[in-house]
């Protein structure tokens, strides 16, 4: 009997090796595809069975915090936004049923306590009795900048960006259209997944950011770019000088090239720039030719995502660059910011704290600082250096020129600082050239004030604006005022520091 | 006049209480206790962080409870100390530790049954107590197997019986007496292995003669096996009309692997399988009930959220957990229904991730280990049988439950041994622990490992016997049932 006795015991010696082999297969071979399932819901409710931290602006404001779920069995917390549609771009959203975005998702980690310093703070809390290991995130933005980038716009279509050129910390940053995430963070799947549909088909994508999700022709705010390049290569300076003119001819065509509107325009370099004249910048786009101008954008930063800290940033661009030197006139036009240029409006924020920085392009953030249950500090924002596409000469010198536009160039109507503070701006027009309404333009502005000593940059756009028969729809007359009441707010005003 | 002195001789060999010295069964003993201490602090600790991770606070009785704990196994040990002290030092440790690992589990679970299984637990101590003192000789089972033939025929039968039988999710299993739910299935798998192991034992020569000859074929003499292929029929069929196809499984496999090793033949596994097959194909094409398992079983996504849902609910437990778990208390193993129950291998998977659940796959590879080579150790036929049906049991029963929770093999409810919650299976399977045990002390006093002291009742009889000699000696009179065993 022994004998069958011992093929038994190795017969039962098989069928655990057969279970063994299967475990793994579940557990490690099958794990990425299983926890991928579209009704695997583990993660999630994990994570909404564990305390999430808040995520609160520079002063003081709860923008998204966890609540203790009473309606739901399943669930232990819900997610709330006091702020509503406020900073609702900027914190994302954490759902149980489509996921997360934005800070919610990209400090995840920090929110539930799961980063390495964390869980090692988290056993000396434990023999205190404390285990609730969630974390807090703080951020550069403020509510009553928010607030004010919010009334400002006024409902209209488009973005504010504020952020300090010194350090790229981003002080405010709100666009419409927008959305208010409570409305599909609740416990009634329909009604949140009908919600989060119907934002999906709204006109203007309002579940993008637009100010860093989005890019839009830049139009004559580009020229800060151009004017740069210019600088940096030899071939602008400030004593260069353009004739006065209606129309230029580029190589390769025979269809000319005019300014805004069909108006003679020339002068000195300071003069073309707070004119805004187009003439000059497509010269000088031709002269520097399709290899220097490439090298030069991308010496603002243009081709490469914009390195916030947050997920999913856009990425500018001058277009198509392959056989530009077949199409020149295509390169001309680019040089003033029509054409293919597609600029993320927080990266016009940065072209213009590059100019207030003296030529540092810094990298843009929007948190500040993470901290611990427990209050303690584990991570601090350290201001870094992105870009340095221009000298500090040339930053002092188009600082001159974008003074001259607050002073007598194309936003001398529109700006003009409370407390003979002096703002450096730079205004953009850009014609969509929709063959149905030609009318149809983005209004931006970009500038910084004060401009003798920097401390916020900006950047205004209204997107699809309409030009009538008494108002012209350009960045001055539309964006001046904006980017005007936003810095007289910081700067003097109520949110004055 | 030597007789008084051959009459206090035998007296004091049988009533001397205190036991030679035997090393190899001090080792035993002391090698459990150490690891029965090491189970104890390890079902604590595990405890101890489920509370954490669950309520996010230190247990407020975890002192006590541990206490508990302790003393409970303490009980068990010393108990196998004094009445079983040769017996292999492993299988109760591990059968501990599997049965403290599923007590965490259930408490993380749900509260309720924590508390329920609790007194199970208390219970199920208790009996493995009783069984080790009460079951002393093995032969005192092997000289009852009619009354486990009849016991266990009948405690099948039960649940068909109209107003105590209860059915529950679909299968009817449960018997209600009174305030007291059993599922009698549990205990007569155990009967019928003692019964099986008991007739296999007298008769397993006359049924490997193969003495009738039908055709070309020779086989056992039919009246020989007989009683077997009405009890395995029975178990059989009562089982496939209880709905309860796991246990019809268990009992099936029982029966053919009992059958090979007591005759050493293969051809019963063989024919076991053609069988066992034959049967499987049948039932699928007939029963509704049958099909479903199937084809939930081969693609549970195509119901994913009614047929298909325990088991995808179950993967995708195991699956979160990984290599190393979720940590326990922070799964979320209530998603897969019945987690404490049939599918409490998942939860564990999941919170403790592969190398927890290897290590209870481990526990049970080790369960085999020790029962089979007691099975090995044992020079007397029934108690060979018995060890080996006993772990077949155990081997068996955990591989069916755990195949179907990793879709190895087609779900078939069945308990874990030892982890699932519930009393007639924790109850069941110590009355199996202690038999087990009973064996492995067995087999080590044939070998002289420890003198094969007398046991209480033995002791007892003697202490009489020599009383009423004395007696009748002091009366001058020679006792009639007494001649013959000094001349």
């Amino acid at each position: 009997m022994n004998r069958s006795i011992r093929q038994l015991a190795f017969g039962l010696m098989v069928c655990y090796v057969v279970l063994f082999a299967a475990l793994n297969y579940w557990q490690v071979g099958q794990k990425e595809e299983l926890d991928a399932k579209f009704d695997n819901t583990r993660q999630i409710l994990r994570e909404f069975n564990r305390p999430r931290g808040s995520i609160i602006t520079a002063d003081g404001v709860v923008a998204a915090r966890s609540i203790p779920d009473t309606t739901n069995e399943d669930l232990d917390f819900a997610r709330e936004y006091p702020t509503g549609d406020l900073f609702a771009n900027v914190t994302g959203y954490f759902t149980k049923d489509f996921g997360s975005t934005q800070v919610e998702r990209a400090y995840g980690d920090v929110l539930v306590g799961s980063t390495a310093s964390q869980q090692v703070l988290a056993l000396v809390d434990l023999l205190e009795g404390n285990v609730d290991n969630s974390g807090s995130v703080q951020l550069s933005m403020r509510h009553d900048a928010q607030s004010a980038a919010k009334f400002a716009l006024g409902g209209r279509e488009g973005s504010i960006t504020v952020m300090d050129p010194n350090t790229g910390a981003i002080i405010a940053m709100y666009s419409n259209p927008t959305y208010d995430p409570n409305v599909f963070v609740g416990d009634d799947f329909e009604a949140a997944q009908q919600a989060i549909t119907d934002l999906q088909n709204a006109d203007g994508n309002p579940l993008l950011a637009n100010a860093y999700q989005e890019r839009y022709m830049p139009g004559s705010t580009f020229k800060v770019i151009t004017t740069g390049i210019g600088l940096e290569t030899g071939v602008l300076s400030r004593d260069t000088v353009f004739p006065n003119e209606r129309q230029y001819v580029p190589p390769q065509t025979n269809d000319p090239i005019n300014n805004y509107n069909g108006s003679e325009c020339g002068g000195d370099m300071a003069e073309v720039f707070r004119r805004s004249c187009n003439i000059p910048f497509a010269k000088t786009a031709i002269e520097l030719g399709v290899e220097r101008f490439v090298e030069g954008t991308e010496a603002w930063g243009i081709g490469e995502q914009i390195p916030i800290d947050l997920p999913r940033a856009a990425t500018s661009t001058i277009g198509n660059v392959e056989n530009l030197d077949q199409t020149l006139p295509l390169l001309a036009i680019r040089g003033f910011g029509q054409s293919e240029d597609q600029m993320v409006p927080l990266h016009m924020a940065m072209v213009a704290s590059t100019v207030a920085n003296g030529g540092r392009m810094m990298e843009p953030y929007v948190v500040e600082a993470t901290f611990d249950n427990a209050g303690r500090e584990l991570s601090r924002a350290t201001p870094d250096v992105w870009k340095t596409p221009i000298s500090p000469e040339s930053a002092a010198l188009e600082t001159e020129f974008m003074i001259g536009v607050v002073e007598s160039g194309t936003a001398s109507c529109c700006v003009d600082l409370d407390g003979d503070i002096q703002a450096a701006m730079k205004t953009g027009t850009a014609e969509l050239g929709v063959a149905s309404n030609p009318d149809l333009s983005h209004a931006w502005i970009i500038g910084f004030a004060p401009a003798e000593a920097p401390r916020y940059a900006i950047s205004v756009v209204l997107t699809n604006v309409q030009s009538t028969e008494d108002v012209s729809a350009t960045g001055g007359r539309l964006a001046g005022p904006i980017a005007e009441s936003m810095l007289n707010f910081l700067l003097t005003g109520e949110g004055a520091t | 006049m030597s007789t008084p002195a051959a009459i206090n001789d035998i007296g004091s060999a049988f009533t001397d209480q205190t036991s030679p010295r035997s090393p190899i069964a001090r080792r035993r003993r002391n090698t459990e206790l150490a690891l029965i201490i090491m189970v104890g602090l390890i079902t604590g600790v595990a405890y101890t962080i489920a509370a954490l991770g669950t309520n996010a606070e230190i247990p407020p009785g975890i002192v006590v409870f541990v206490a508990i704990l302790l003393g409970l196994l303490l009980c068990a040990h010393i108990a196998v100390r004094l009445v079983a002290r040769g017996a292999d030092s492993t299988l109760l440790p591990l059968a501990a530790l599997l049965h403290g690992i599923g007590f965490v589990m259930i408490t993380r679970l749900d509260d309720r049954l924590a508390g329920l299984q609790a007194t199970w637990s208390l219970i199920g101590i208790f009996v493995f107590v009783g069984t080790l003192v009460v079951v002393q000789r093995t032969n005192d089972l092997a000289n009852r197997k009619w009354i486990f033939f009849v016991g266990g025929a009948a405690l099948l039968l039960l649940p068909m019986v109209p107003g105590v039988g209860q059915t529950f999710n679909g299968a009817r299993i449960w018997v209600s007496i009174g305030a007291v739910n059993f599922q009698p299935g549990e205990f007569a798998k155990i009967a019928l292995a003692i019964f099986f192991a008991a007739y296999l034992a007298e008769r397993r020569e006359l049924i490997a003669a193969m003495t009738w000859k039908v055709g070309p074929f020779r086989l056992p003499e039919p009246r020989y096996i007989l009683p077997i292929i009405v009890a395995w029929g029975f178990a059989v069929v009562v089982m496939v009309g209880e709905r309860d196809l796991g246990s019809s499984l268990l009992f099936f496999t029982l029966f053919v692997v009992m059958m090979w090793v007591a005759t050493e033949n293969a051809g019963y596994v063989v024919i076991g399988a053609v069988l066992f097959f034959g049967a499987a194909y049948f039932s699928w094409s007939q029963f509704s009930h049958v099909q479903l398992r199937v084809t939930n079983w081969i693609n549970p996504w195509d119901d994913p959220l009614d047929g298909g849902y325990q088991i995808i609910q179950s993967l995708y437990g195991l699956a979160d957990g990984g290599l190393l778990g979720t940590g326990l208390g922070r799964g979320n193993p209530g998603q897969v229904p019945e987690a404490q129950n049939d599918f409490i291998f998942a939860s564990i998977g999941e919170e403790f991730g592969l190398v927890g659940a290897t290590a209870i796959l481990m526990s049970y590879v080790l369960i085999v280990g020790a029962g089979l080579r007691t099975a090995l150790r044992t020079e007397r036929t029934f108690e060979k049988l018995l060890a080996t049906g006993l772990t077949t049991i155990i081997g068996i029963q955990a591989f069916i439950i755990i195949g179907g929770v990793l879709k190895v093999i087609p779900l078939t409810g069945i308990t874990l041994p030892f982890v699932s919650y519930g009393g007639s299976s924790l109850i069941a399977n110590y009355i199996l622990l202690a038999l087990l045990i009973r064996v492995s002390d067995s087999a080590a006093r044939r070998l002289n490992e420890l003198p094969d002291d007398p046991t209480t009742s033995e002791r007892w009889q003697a202490w009489r016997l020599s009383r009423r000699i004395r007696k009748a000696i002091k009366r001058g009179e020679v006792p009639s049932d007494f001649v013959g065993v000094v001349s």
